[in-house]
This record gives C-alpha cells, sequence and structure tokens, in this order.
C-alpha cells in the first residue's frame, strides 16, 4: 500500500503552482482531505514500527510518554473551544507550520534512525513515506490558502541548532515526539479539512 | 630516640656494671647508683636539651632538633658540637640544626646551651640508623577529566634532582568519591628516580561516570632507598585535588550512548534536581544508589548483548522520563579466511569472513582496514549494517612489478580490534575469470581448433586449461593444454582425434600451471564434425528364397561411429568365378535386396556410401552346404538372452552366424542374426525383440570357404510361461467302471512353453454341485493322474462305479506353470448284472416267506379259526365290549360314544415300495455316500401297519391341555410318518417321538404360522420328511419326480398321511382342503432341523 503514495502526492503537488487565481477552494480542500484520510489509516502502524524497534520500554505494549515534547515542533492538543474559534488562515497556517515542521522532523528522524537501526528497511521506508506524505499534505495546504487568498507564511528552519550532538536516547524520544504528533496533527488535519469542506461545499 | 636513647644506652652500662659487682656489694651500691640516677634524671630534665631527632628529606641534610631545657628562655643559644672525624660545632639560635649527612657510625653529639648558666650540656650518640628518612609531601602538578571515557589523568613531579639516583619510590594514589569522600580506590605505582625532576602520568578509568559524582584524589609516596639504614617513612598525603562535573539545569544521564562489552558491569547515574523514582533498564528495575544531591545511580551487572538500536537505561521523575543508551557488543573477530587472489592479475580480491558478529550497527560497525606493508598501500573498508557471517571484500589495484603482497586486515571497533595477515604471491594465486567467446573451427573430419578469450593481464604465466569433450551416448572426456599467457587476448588449441559426423559439446576452464583454482566453466559449445567415409561394410547375411532361386540379401544399417556421415545409399555385387554383377543403387532406408541367380556359388558384397565415399565392401558367399545329421533341440533362456554353446570346430574358416525367427512365422523367416568370430564356442542371444512365452527358432551357421552349412536347430524361449488355453478332450467311450479320454494338441503359440505333461483329475460328482469346484487341493478324494508323456493322448480310467456321474478335469503344464483346466462330466453305465441280483434276490425272499407261511397257516388252520373265528364268539373274549364298557363308564360327556356302538377297527395292511434312493457303492468315499448308505440300512423295507383297538383313551381325553408330546397321548396313531422318512435314522425317530416334533399333533396344539412364509422352506422339507400333517397340500406337488414319492399319486398320500379317529371313522385331514387354516409348524420343525443336517 506504500507504493501508491508517492504517485498520488505528485498529483497533489500540482495545483498550486497557478496563484493569483480566485479559483474555487474546494477542489484542494477535497484533494487534501482525502490525502489526510489515507494518511489518518497509517499513523498508528507508523508509531508502532518505529517504537518497535527502539527496545523496551519504546516497544512495551501500551507505551506511552505524554510529557515528552519538542520544543520546536507544536502540539497538535488544543481546546475545543480554541480550536472552533481559530479563523480559516489560523487553522491553516497552524497546520501548515505543523506539517512543515513535520516533515524535516521526519527527515531527521529517518536520519537518526539510519545509525540506530541501519538493517530495518522497512522502519526506514515507513518513516520516508510519512514524510513524503507530510509534503504532500503541506502542499494542499497551501493550495488551499492559494485559492482563500490567504498569505503562505515563509518556510522556516524549525529544526535550528537543536538537530546535533543528541544521544541515542534523545533521538529515540525525538522520532517517538515526532510520529506521535505526525499522527496528532493528520487527526487534527482531517477535523480541519472536514470543517472546511462543509465551509466551502463543492 | 636521641636523648632517651642515650638514656637507655646508659641504663644498659649500668646494668652491666651491676652485674658484674652483684656479689660483694649488692646492696650499698645498688642504692648508691639509684640515687645517681635519680639525681641525673632529674638535673637533666631541669636544664639540658633533651629528645635529639634527626630526620632527613633528601639524605644530604639532616635535620635534627631537640626540645629545650625547661625554663630556658627565649633567645637561648646552643652550640651544636659533632665528632665526625674531626670536631666541628654550629652554633644554632633554634632548638634544630640542619646538618650535613654524617657518615656511617656512632658519633658523638654535644648540645650545649649558651648564655643559660642553669642548663647543662647534653650528649647523644648520633648515627644514621637513628635518622628518619620522611619524603617531601608530593604535590599534584594537575589532575583532569576525560568525561566521556570517566578517566582521570593525574601529573605529579617526583622531584628526582634532590634524591638518590636510581632509588625506588613508591607512591600511592587516592581517590575518593562523593562529598562524604568514601575511598573507591588506592593504587601504588612504582617509579625509579633519574636525579632529575621527573613528572609522571597516571590515569584511572572510573567503573561510575565521573559526571555522577566529584572525585578526590590524593597522593603519597615511600623513598625505597637501600644504601640508606635509617628509618623510612611514608610521605604526607598531598592536598587532595577534585574534579566535579558542573551540570547545567538539564537532567542528564551518564554515560551516554556507551559501546560496552558484553558480560562487563556498568554504572548509570542520573544527574538531576528531581526526585528519581526508579530507573529500568529494558523491562528490568534497578535498585537506586543514591548519591550527592539528587543523583542517583544504578549498578548493571553482566549486561546482555544489545539489539541494533541499544540497550534503553531510562529514570523516571515525577514529571518525565530520561535514559540513555547502552551499546553492549563485542569487539571484532579475527577476521577468518582471509584469502586474497586476483582474477586477472590486475587487481587483488581479498574476502574474508568477519567471525563472531560484534551486535554493534551503525557509527560502531566494525570497520576493515587492508594494509599492505611492501608498499605502504592501504584500503579501507565500512559498512554501517549488521555484519552478517556473509563474506567481505576488498579491492585493491595491483602494483606494476610486485609479485608478493603482504596483507594486514585489521579490524576495529570502539570494543578493540583485531587483525589478519596473509602473505601471498598473487601470480600463484589467480583464478581466472570464465573463458568467453568460445568459437569452434573444423581443421578436417577428426579435428577442430577451439578458441576462447580470457581477459587479463596474464603475460607473464602459463595456463593449464580443460577441454571438456562431451559426446551423445558416450562417457566424457577431459583434456589437458598448457597455454602461454597473453595480455588480454584470445587463445586458440587444437582437438584431434575426434569422431566424423558426430555432435561434440565443448567447454573449457583454465587455471594457471602453479594451480590455484580452476575458473568456472565457459558456456557449452557444441559442433558437428564433417563426414568421413564409412570405415566398416554393412554386416551383412542372406537367405534363399523358398522356391531356392531368388537370394534376398540383408544388410544392417552402420552404426553411427561406422558410417562417419549420412549413409546415403548401397551398392550390391554379385561376382562369381566368371563375371562380375551390379546392381542399383540401393537408397538407404531399404535394407534387403533380392537377387536372381542361376546357380547357388555367388560371393555377394554390399558397400555403403554417404557423401564422402563408399565403405569397403563386406562380402558373403550365397552357398548353403547341406547338412544331414540336424535334430531340433530345446533351450530355454537364462536372464536376457538364450545362451548357445557348440563345439569348436577347425572347418569353420570364417564366422558363426546365428539367425532366429518366431517360429510361427513361415519359412523363410529371418528376425535378426548374429555373427560370431569362428575361434569362439558360446554366444548368448539378446534382443529387445523377445517376449516370454513366445517360441523363437535359433539356427547356427558354420562359415567355410564356400558357404554356410546349417550346424544346429535350436527352438526356445526367452522365458517359459503357463499355456494360456487348456487342451480340448473328448470322451472317446465309456463303460459300467470305465472312461477313456482322448484330447488333442494345444498349439504352440498357446502353449507358450515347453509342454512337460498333463495334469487329469478325477471324482464323483455333478455338474450342478458346489464342491466340484477346484480340484486340485489335493482333497483325498480326488485322484489325480500325472501324463508326463507328451505323445500320450489318450487315458483310460478304470475301477469306476456304474451309472455315477463323474468330474473329469484336464490341465496341461509347462515349466513356467499350470495351464487353465478343462472339464467336463461323464456318468458311467448302469451295472445290469447288480441290477438283476438285486431285483431277483427279493423276489426270491418274497415267495420263499409266502410258501412258508401258506404251509403253516394250513397246518395250524384249526387253531386259528379257533381263536379268530370260532363258530361262537366268547364274550370274555370280545374287546370291542370291553372298550364300549369303560368309555361308558369313564366319562359321559362323550355322547357320541354313546351314541355309537363299538365297532372292532379294521386291519389294514399296507405295502409300501422301497423308497432308497439308487445310491451304489463307489470307490470314492464321500460323507454324502455313507450317509446314504446309513439312512437305507436303517430303512425297513416294507411297512406292515396292524390296526388295532386303542387301549386307553380315558386318560387323553381327560387332560386334553396337557399333550404337548406326541409320546405321552395314549392315542397312537398309524405311524405314517415313517413311510415318508427313508433317510431318517431310527435313533432320530425315537427322539422325535419323544419331544413330539413328528408324527400327527393335534391341531389345537400346533403354533400357528404363515403357510406362505414357509413355502421355500418346506422345499427343502419335502425331500426329507415324509409326513405333513396341516401342511399346504399344494406344496406336496413340488416333490421331485425322482422322489420315492413321485410314483404314487397325491391323493393316495393324503389317504396315508391323514390319521383315522377312533371315533368317527372320518380321516382328520379333508383331502384337499385348501382353505382350511391350519399350521404346519410342529410338524416339521425338529425334523427338518436334524434332517437336513446330514445332507449338507
Amino acid at each position: 500500500f506504500l507504493l501508491p503514495a508517492p504517485l498520488c502526492l505528485l498529483t497533489m503537488l500540482l495545483p498550486p503552482l497557478s496563484p493569483g487565481d480566485p479559483i474555487s477552494p474546494a477542489e484542494p480542500i477535497s484533494q487534501a482531505y482525502s490525502l489526510a484520510l489515507y494518511m489518518q489509516k497509517n499513523t498508528s502502524t507508523l508509531l508502532q514500527t518505529y517504537l518497535q524497534y527502539q527496545g523496551s520500554p519504546f516497544s512495551d505494549p501500551g507505551f506511552s510518554a505524554p510529557e515528552l515534547q519538542l520544543s520546536s515542533l507544536p502540539p497538535a492538543a488544543v481546546s475545543f473551544k480554541t480550536w472552533h474559534a481559530l479563523d480559516d488562515a489560523e487553522r491553516l497556517g497552524r497546520a501548515q507550520g505543523a506539517f512543515q515542521a513535520l516533515s524535516q522532523h521526519l527527515q531527521l528522524v529517518g536520519d537518526d534512525q539510519s545509525d540506530l537501526n541501519p538493517a530495518s528497511p522497512i522502519l526506514l521506508a515507513q518513516l520516508g513515506a510519512a514524510r513524503l506524505r507530510a509534503q504532500g499534505l503541506l502542499g494542499n495546504m497551501v493550495a488551499i490558502m492559494t485559492a482563500l487568498g490567504l498569505p503562505i507564511p515563509p518556510e522556516e528552519d524549525t529544526l535550528g541548532l537543536v538537530a546535533f550532538g543528541a544521544s541515542a536516547f534523545e533521538r529515540k524520544c525525538r522520532g517517538y515526539v515526532v510520529t506521535r504528533e505526525y499522527g496528532h496533527w493528520t487527526d487534527r488535519a482531517v477535523r480541519d479539512l472536514a470543517l472546511l469542506k462543509a465551509k466551502y461545499p463543492g | 630516640m636521641d636523648f632517651t636513647l642515650c638514656l637507655t644506652q646508659r641504663s644498659r652500662m649500668v646494668d652491666s656494671k651491676r652485674m658484674r659487682m652483684t656479689s660483694n656489694f649488692q646492696w650499698p651500691l645498688l642504692t648508691f647508683i639509684l640515687l645517681y640516677l635519680m639525681s641525673q634524671v632529674n638535673s637533666q630534665k631541669k636544664g639540658a636539651p633533651h629528645d635529639l631527632k634527626c630526620i632527613t628529606n633528601n639524605l644530604q641534610v639532616w635535620d635534627c632538633s631537640w626540645k629545650a631545657p625547661s625554663g630556658a628562655g627565649h633567645g637561648t643559644f646552643y652550640e651544636v658540637c659533632i665528632e665526625n672525624g674531626s670536631y666541628s660545632c654550629y652554633p644554632s639560635e633554634k632548638t634544630n640544626i640542619k646538618i650535613p649527612a654524617l657518615s656511617p657510625g656512632d658519633h658523638e653529639v654535644v648540645i650545649s646551651p649558651l648564655r643559660d648558666f642553669g642548663s647543662s650540656i647534653s650528649k647523644f650518640i648520633l648515627s644514621e640508623k637513628n635518622v628518619s628518612l620522611i619524603p617531601d609531601t608530593p604535590e599534584i602538578l594537575n589532575l583532569s577529566a576525560d568525561f566521556p571515557t570517566s578517566t582521570l589523568h593525574l601529573k605529579w613531579s617526583d622531584r628526582g634532582s634532590v634524591l638518590p639516583r636510581h632509588s625506588n619510590v613508591i607512591w600511592e594514589i587516592k581517590i575518593l568519591r562523593k562529598k562524604n569522600m568514601e575511598i573507591v580506590k588506592s593504587v601504588t605505582h612504582n617509579t625509579t628516580l633519574n636525579g632529575k625532576d621527573t613528572v609522571h602520568h597516571w590515569s584511572w578509568t572510573s567503573d561510575m561516570p565521573l559526571e555522577c559524582a566529584t572525585h578526590y584524589v590524593g597522593i603519597r609516596c615511600y623513598v625505597d632507598d637501600t644504601h640508606f639504614s635509617g628509618h623510612k617513612e611514608w610521605s604526607d598525603w598531598s592536598q587532595l585535588k577534585n574534579i566535579s562535573w558542573s551540570p547545567d539545569s538539564q537532567t542528564k544521564v551518564f554515560p551516554q550512548d556507551k559501546v560496552i562489552l558484553v558480560g562487563s558491569d556498568v554504572i548509570v547515574c542520573c544527574v538531576t534536581r528531581d526526585n528519581v523514582s526508579s530507573a529500568q533498564i529494558g523491562l528490568t528495575k534497578c535498585p537506586l544508589i543514591h548519591l550527592d544531591g539528587k543523583n542517583v545511580a544504578i549498578k548493571i551487572h553482566n549486561i546482555s548483548v544489545s539489539a541494533s538500536s541499544g540497550t534503553n537505561v531510562v529514570f523516571t521523575t515525577e514529571d518525565n522520563i530520561y535514559g540513555t543508551v547502552l551499546f553492549a557488543g563485542y569487539p571484532p573477530d579475527i577476521p577468518q579466511k582471509l584469502n586474497c587472489e586476483t582474477y586477472d592479475l590486475k587487481e587483488i580480491v581479498c574476502s574474508w569472513n568477519p567471525g563472531r558478529p560484534t551486535a554493534l550497527v551503525g557509527p560502531r560497525v566494525t570497520s576493515y582496514t587492508l594494509f599492505e606493508s611492501f608498499s605502504g598501500k592501504n584500503v579501507r573498508f565500512k559498512r554501517t549494517e549488521a555484519s552478517t557471517n556473509e563474506s567481505h571484500q576488498l579491492f585493491f589495484q595491483m602494483l606494476p612489478n610486485q609479485e608478493i603482497y603482504n596483507f594486514t586486515l585489521n579490524a576495529h571497533n570502539p570494543l578493540g580490534q583485531s587483525e589478519s595477515m596473509i602473505l601471498v604471491n598473487i601470480t600463484e594465486k589467480v583464478y581466472p575469470h570464465s573463458p568467453t567467446s568460445v568459437k569452434v573451427k573444423d581443421v578436417n573430419s577428426t579435428a577442430v581448433t577451439l578458441s576462447w578469450r580470457l581477459p587479463g593481464n596474464f603475460a607473464k604465466i602459463k595456463f593449464l586449461c580443460q577441454i571438456e569433450i562431451n559426446k551423445t551416448n558416450s562417457i566424457q572426456e577431459l583434456r589437458n593444454v598448457t597455454i602461454k599467457g597473453v595480455e588480454n587476448s584470445s587463445y586458440l588449441v587444437a582437438v584431434d582425434k575426434l569422431n566424423p559426423y558426430t555432435i561434440y559439446t565443448f567447454r573449457i576452464r583454465c587455471s594457471t600451471e602453479t594451480f590455484w583454482k580452476w575458473s568456472k566453466w565457459s558456456n557449452e559449445k557444441q559442433y558437428l564434425t564433417t563426414e568421413a567415409i564409412p570405415s566398416k561394410g554393412p554386416d551383412t547375411w542372406r537367405e534363399w528364397s523358398s522356391d531356392g532361386k531368388n537370394l534376398i540379401i540383408y544388410w544392417k544399417p552402420l552404426p553411427v561411429n561406422e558410417a562417419n556421415g549420412k549413409i546415403l545409399s548401397y551398392n550390391v555385387s554379385c561376382s562369381s568365378d566368371e563375371e562380375t554383377q551390379s546392381l542399383s543403387e540401393i537408397p538407404d532406408p531399404q535394407h534387403k535386396a533380392e537377387l536372381q541367380l542361376d546357380k547357388n556359388d555367388y560371393i555377394i558384397s554390399v558397400v555403403a556410401k554417404n557423401s564422402v565415399g563408399s565403405s569397403p565392401p563386406s562380402k558373403i558367399a550365397s552357398m548353403e552346404i547341406p547338412n544331414d545329421d540336424l535334430k531340433i533341440e530345446q533351450a530355454v533362456g537364462m536372464g536376457n538372452g538364450i545362451p548357445l554353446t557348440w563345439n569348436y570346430d577347425p572347418n569353420m574358416t570364417c564366422d558363426y552366424v546365428i539367425k532366429w525367427c518366431n517360429s510361427s512365422r513361415s519359412e523363410p523367416c529371418l528376425m535378426d542374426w548374429k555373427k560370431v568370430p569362428s575361434n569362439s564356442t558360446a554366444t548368448v542371444i539378446e534382443s529387445d525383440q523377445f517376449r516370454p512365452g513366445v517360441r523363437y527358432h535359433f539356427f547356427l551357421y558354420g562359415c567355410r570357404n564356400q558357404g554356410y552349412q546349417l550346424l544346429r536347430s535350436i527352438i526356445g524361449y526367452i522365458e517359459e510361461l503357463a499355456p494360456i488355453v487348456a487342451p480340448n478332450f473328448t470322451v472317446e467311450d465309456t463303460s459300467a467302471d470305465s472312461i477313456l479320454v482322448k484330447w488333442e494338441d494345444i498349439p504352440v503359440e498357446e502353449l507358450r512353453g515347453f509342454l512337460r505333461g498333463y495334469l487329469f483329475y478325477f471324482e464323483k460328482g455333478e455338474r450342478d454341485t458346489s464342491k466340484m469346484r477346484s480340484l486340485e487341493s489335493g482333497r483325498s478324494d480326488v485322484k489325480v493322474k500325472n501324463i508326463t508323456d507328451i505323445s500320450q493322448k489318450t487315458l483310460r480310467i478304470a475301477d469306476l462305479q456304474g451309472k455315477t456321474s463323474y468330474h473329469l478335469v484336464l490341465r496341461a503344464y509347462t515349466d513356467g506353470g499350470m495351464g487353465p483346466e478343462k472339464s467336463m462330466f461323464v456318468v458311467t453305465k448302469e451295472n445290469s448284472v447288480g441290477l438283476i441280483i438285486a431285483i431277483l434276490i427279493p423276489v426270491a425272499v418274497a415267495i420263499i416267506v409266502g410258501v412258508v407261511t401258506s404251509i403253516l397257516c394250513y397246518r395250524k388252520r384249526e387253531w386259528i379259526k379257533e381263536t379268530f373265528y370260532p363258530d361262537i364268539p366268547n364274550p370274555e373274549n370280545c374287546k370291542a365290549l370291553q372298550f364300549q364298557k369303560s368309555v361308558c363308564q369313564g366319562n359321559s360327556t362323550l355322547k357320541t360314544l354313546e351314541m355309537n356302538p363299538c365297532t372292532p377297527n379294521s386291519v389294514e395292511v399296507l405295502e409300501t415300495r422301497s423308497i432308497v434312493p439308487k445310491i451304489e457303492d463307489t470307490e470314492i468315499i464321500s460323507p454324502v455316500a455313507e450317509h446314504l448308505e446309513d439312512s437305507s440300512d436303517a430303512e425297513p423295507e416294507n411297512h406292515v401297519v396292524v390296526s388295532y383297538c386303542p387301549p386307553v383313551i380315558e386318560e387323553e381325553i381327560a387332560n386334553p391341555g396337557l399333550d404337548e408330546g406326541g409320546g405321552t397321548s395314549q392315542v397312537i396313531y398309524i405311524d405314517i410318518q415313517s413311510m415318508y422318512q427313508p433317510q431318517a435314522k431310527p435313533e432320530e425317530e425315537q427322539e422325535n417321538d419323544a419331544v413330539g416334533g413328528a408324527g400327527y399333533k393335534p391341531q389345537m396344539h400346533l403354533p400357528v404360522t404363515s403357510t406362505v412364509e414357509d413355502l421355500a422352506a418346506d422345499d427343502d422339507l419335502e425331500k426329507t420328511a415324509g409326513y405333513r400333517p396341516q401342511a399346504n397340500v399344494n406344496t406336496w406337488n413340488l416333490v421331485s419326480p425322482d422322489s420315492p414319492r413321485s410314483t404314487d399319486s397325491n391323493s393316495e398320500i393324503v389317504s396315508f398321511g391323514s390319521p383315522c379317529s377312533i371315533n368317527s371313522r372320518q380321516f382328520l385331514i379333508p383331502p384337499k382342503d385348501e382353505d382350511s387354516p391350519k399350521s404346519n409348524g410342529g410338524g416339521w420343525s425338529f425334523t427338518n432341523f436334524f434332517q437336513n443336517k446330514p445332507n449338507d
């Protein structure tokens, strides 16, 4: 099931190439929503695969460490009231920022795991696929923002200087937070896009 | 020491004086000395320097000090005079003085306080032995820490410039941990002084990461100078230096990402400001060791090998988790099976097996370096994946003009390194690639050239190549060739001694002449060699046609190795002394030719031709030399062939020929022939065409100059089988005691072997009897005749019984087994003499009995008349009256008896025919026959029944319900049953009577059963049982005609069978009362059971 994703992503990356035109946002919203739904199916598999390769206690059944957070990665958790009160620009802007950060972090986690688990092609492939999907969704978000006429925030280096010199344990934790937040942000994106879809019916 | 020591010396002197003076002045002297000593002591304590003590730290200067006399004020001066060869004095303002080291031996030291008049002079004896060597307190120059490796580096100077050279110095270093200074390590370190100040280094690796707690280090020393005789002491401890890690605000766990050896112990600590609640490695919780502050540590014993991503150690605080990863693995194994070779003398390939996996991957994986010592070049190998057991390879470019290479392969990982070495002469380690571009070219029909390419820089070596030559249906051949190597070029060899017109498959492999390894085989190359003329003429034979006019020449196609090409045609020519006649060419598929010859002494020659040329001719003489004394022999094959032997005949100059054909075919017939050299006397004829059970005819011809002579004629089988048909036989003649049987031959095709004889079985029996089915089971009543004379075609069987059915069986047999059987039933004729005797004797007996009876009756006629028919009957003798009387008295209910006067019973005489079946005694004793004899013996010839008056009738009437069995009944009926039981034994009759199963039964006691259901049973029953009371009358008609009853009509049987009532004179059973619902059950149940049994 991994193969169709990059193809599908390529097609989804194409639309944002025509900025300026006030085209209907329904089409990119629908595309983004479909991709987010597809991504949602695989997030828990990614997290489980990731944890399975990190050894105990990560690989223990039911492992969870909500206290672990990454300062460079915005958390997906938000109160419902706040979330509901977001306007389109904020909603899309946060999601776009999150997936931008996620795509960079997934690259970092992939590199970390090449050192820690170089003989685990399944894990490395899943991390690579997740990164591609995050980039694909990011592209869709940009298309939606373009369609809605919203300003597109510039791409920033969310990782900064934190990436290097981390210990193996920090890398494992980092990867855990990234894969976990990837799932949470995907869940949130599905809801975000469902809301937008209802707001901008095609 | 010093003063005290002096005092001791004095007291010793005193002691010795005392010892000497003990005898005379013991008590007054002792008192005096004691007083003197006390005064001395008091005076010194009060006023003399005392407690002289000398130490040295460099053995050159002694630092002597003493205690000032009591009361000596500040500013007291002393003069110290030392007797050291000369007498020298030193002034001193203090109570100590530094003097140069004194020579060995005792020296008197006099210390005189100056300007202090109350004090007295002190004298001391000083020697080196009284001096203490206490080195200066060492100073730690530097203490540094390498935190990642948890190593402390200590640096200090030995101050060797002030101490004698070559002295040994022992350093004691102590390491303390935590703020409460727990000693964790105390080690000694030996050095030798070299006369200069030397800085020493010492390193120590902590089992606990240095970040975990503060570590302190102190040092002291001990100079072990062998020339110094005084007292040596440890220096004071140096000032402690410490190493501590200044934590930032973050909680951290140490050591981080450490690679450790499997099985070692490790301490992991958490440097934190939070409360750590627990710690675990993998799934195992570990007890916490509390360090300074809130830092904690755990100790892991005997760590097991890690997974690829390491072993996690996690500390849990209230709101977070902290951890580190340990990588437990192994140092690299010694590279195994290191081998360096080259494919092309351009590049060296070194391969090895990594050995035991290290369990370390990624940045920690083993890296390999291949170093060549002569050239100083090296290549590196690094792979990030887990090193599995597969072979690793490194490529090393060959250097021009270097043949010897000394390789060292070094394996390195964070836990250690290992290496293995190999010295190779690379020209001896050539493993060539497999040859490519194999090509074949013709030279002639038996030789080709082979060429192939072998890339590489082989100009200086020689190749040994193997050429594998494969031919269909032949063993493969290997030929070795040596070729000089060339630079990147092709190689060419000639291959000869091949067969013409043959498909060959070639393939090549090469090695160097100094053999190391064969290359892989090249691809196969198939090639067909060109044709050559056939090497031999065809194998020929000739047959005269049946009319003797035509000669048919046969020849066999040439085998491939003799044809040397595709045979296109044959030339047949015949030559006599006068002429030579040649036939036209006969195209190949045809392998015979017919010649019309006017005489029979021709020589016929056959030549095979292919595209290249003609074969040498094969010649055969046409003449057939007659042989008179021929007889047909028999032979049976062994295994796959038929062995033939003959005697050596010197007349036979050329060869022997055995030809054969299927014997069932008409002459001339020829299946095949075989030529045998003239010097042999035996051969085995083998052919795929031979089939078991088929008769073949073999002819052995001997060859003389002028022609062939038939020597032997043999019929044989490759394997004999049993005949597939039985001989056809007929009965020619039968008499009362013999049968003449005649049979026919079995055709050869169906005989399937040499006939060895016939088996004839016979026994008494009839066609439809089941037991006649099988005869060969060796039963005693089966007679067997084995006819081994196969020319015999008839057989008379004598001593038979007349008018008896016989079962005859005939079968043929060969060595292959018994054929099927053919059977026949024959009845012998009746024996007329016996029959006549059998009739005449009873008639004669009857006549004699009749005559005797008549004579007796005539002689006693008066008495008979008086007795049976008197003129005046005597009432007392009237049985009829008695009967009436008793009846009338006995039961008044019997009205009919009263109504009808008693009449005398009539006497009826019944004559019966003999019902014995006609069974003749036979030679063959069978159970049936025995039984039949028994039953016929038991059966009376005639049955005379006399009617009578029932003696007692009252009981029967009184107890009708209890009358279960016929034996208890007082009513006696005419014994009709016995008439119809001719085969029943007398014993059985009695038995039947006793149980009441046979004979008449009153209907009221008979069980009611359906007559229809019992019809089938009745059929059997009727053959054996006579009387059928209450039975379905219809069934009586089913009786077989040969039964004795068949002569009588049914109505007669009925009248006989029905019992006569004494009361009514009526038959109790009406003649044909089909509607009467009577059961026949009681009448047959037991008799059926007993009478059927012997018949089975």
